[in-house]
């Protein structure tokens, strides 16, 4: 935050430099000839970008992705911040499920594909189910660590005012609580995106991972690297909004800090 | 006028409100037991603002806990209003020592005041209503919109009071409730409590290390020591309604008080 006010224009500067230096290495790998010939060029890539935005295929797949990642991901948040909070706030459940969370966490959650293909198929539910498993972990993780660190002199207020269950939940629990699951919620959104485009790649369901393989089969390669680029920037200005929701709902949480 | 209001809800002065018998209170079990309070009694009459002093370290949070309804005690009665209580009582509003955590930082000043009573069932408007009251009535007039955060120390407990004040409990419990701000501020909010017992007719039972401030506020000072902590001696200030920051503490009674506490307090 703080260099942004003093330079911006610097700032930008620097951003964009290092971002075309990146390109012109890779440009100079393509040019020395030591990388296999399939390998695109930066002009081929950014053709490839251009040919992708007016083709209505690449923007029907990319829509049924980010809509079956926007999907799971939300379902995942929904439930990991209930149970979270509900497991973070109550002593004797947190210290009973710390093992199962611990062992849920580090869980390989892409490996039980082929179980959840089997059991729902190669589509949208199958996907969407995929993402949820995945994106549940660091969004319930977190809450739960936000929920004990309930402050004392908190919790002696809500006793003394004899505050009702649900109206501490909500206005109490879940916002001191916030900044936590805000973390979670924005790790889990990046995932999300990035296990869609998975599942979609290894198990040919519609979506924008299934039509970078069908380029890669139809060696065009130039859309391939196209579709990946541009799928990374949506998931990029994604992080970037939530950060910015993030630092609104928050911003008690940073003065406080200061 | 909400002064009327609130001073018509309260009850006619001297009516018994608390009645403390034999209370006390330990941590541990067995051999490790740890006696904090022990035989306590405490009467508090209506109008009343009684003032409990002892040193750093004797229990004077934890017989507010459990005066509070928050700790429950090992042995030994507390009533309120007539009835013995087993938790936090509708009667009963804290102050905390810790007024920058016992706010919440995610919700105006008005949120604040007005949160125990959307916790009562009152509706948006009138919950507002009644803490923009209070908030007025502690001198913070116009500034429900403010964070807690962007508050002094002093402000912030200010709005704490407001938000006891509006929870319309019949006792005020206060926990050394001005322990850290600096003097001038202390003084200032010591009037103000002062204002507010005249004005309102509130009943508050403070509880602070400061004798000079137990004295200067209270009609009733209780001295508690030993360990464990029972009550050692009561003092009746007689200082009138009328308070001064110079005066009361020039008065001869006040230098006599304090030697008579200070005294027994050095015994210990």
């Amino acid at each position: 935050m703080k260099e942004t006010t003093t330079a911006p224009g610097w700032l930008l500067v620097q951003r964009v430099a290092a971002i075309a230096i990146l390109l012109g290495l890779w440009s100079l790998l393509i040019a020395s000839g030591t990388m296999p010939s399939m390998l695109p060029g930066v002009i081929q890539i950014f053709s490839g970008i251009g040919e992708a935005l007016t083709s209505s295929i690449f923007w029907a797949a990319l829509s049924r992705t980010l809509l079956t990642a926007l999907a799971g991901w939300a379902i995942a948040s929904i439930i990991g911040v209930l149970f979270g909070l509900i497991i973070g706030s109550i002593k004797f459940l947190d210290r009973s499920t710390s093992i199962l969370i611990d062992f849920g966490r580090s869980f390989p959650v892409l490996a039980l594909m082929p179980v959840v293909i089997m059991l729902l198929g190669s589509n949208a539910r199958m996907e969407i189910v995929v993402v949820s498993l995945s994106c549940l972990w660091p969004v319930l993780v977190q809450t739960i660590y936000g929920a004990r660190r309930q402050e004392a002199a908190v919790a002696d207020t809500v006793a003394v005012f004899k505050i009702p269950a649900l109206l501490r939940f909500r206005r109490v629990l879940l916002p001191s609580a916030l900044p936590f699951v805000a973390t979670g919620v924005r790790i889990s959104a990046s995932i999300a995106l990035l296990v869609a485009v998975g599942v979609e790649v290894i198990s040919q369901a519609p979506g924008i991972g299934r039509q970078i393989t069908l380029m890669q089969q139809a060696q065009r390669w130039d859309l391939a690297f196209a579709y990946l680029i541009f799928t990374g920037l949506v998931g990029w200005c994604l992080a970037v909004a939530l950060q910015q929701v993030e630092n609104r709902l928050l911003i008690w949480k940073r003065q406080e800090n200061d | 006028m909400t002064m009327q209001l609130q001073a018509d809800a309260q009850p006619e002065a001297g009516t018994q409100l608390m009645k403390v018998r034999g209370m006390s209170m330990s941590y541990g079990f067995g051999a490790s037991e740890n006696k904090i309070l022990e035989d306590l009694n405490l009467d508090v009459a209506s109008g009343e603002f009684i003032s409990i002093v002892g040193p750093s370290g004797v229990g004077k949070t934890t017989l507010l806990r459990c005066l509070s309804g928050l700790l429950r005690p090992k042995a030994g009665t507390i009533e309120v209003s007539g009835t013995v209580i087993s938790g936090p009582h509708p009667d009963l509003a804290v102050v905390f020592q810790d007024y920058s955590r016992s706010l919440m930082p995610w919700m105006t000043t008005r949120d604040n005041v007005a949160f125990p009573l959307q916790g009562k069932g009152m509706g948006k408007v009138e919950r507002n209503r009644v803490a923009d009251e209070n908030l007025a009535a502690v001198g913070l007039e116009g500034q429900g919109d403010k964070f807690p955060w962007e508050m002094s120390g002093g402000m912030q407990q200010r709005v704490a009071i407001a938000r006891a004040l509006a929870y319309n409990a019949k006792v005020l419990l206060m926990d050394e409730p001005f322990a850290s701000v600096d003097a001038q501020t202390r003084f200032d909010l010591e009037d103000l409590v002062i204002k507010l017992k005249q004005e309102l007719g509130v009943t508050i039972l403070l509880v602070t290390h400061d004798i000079d401030e137990a004295l200067y506020l209270a009609d009733k000072v209780v001295v508690i020591a030993e360990k464990p902590a029972t009550v050692v001696d009561e003092i009746i200030t007689g200082f009138g309604e009328d308070r001064d920051q110079l005066a009361t503490k020039a008065d001869p009674r006040f230098a006599d008080a304090r030697a008579r506490i200070m005294h027994r307090l050095r015994k210990d």
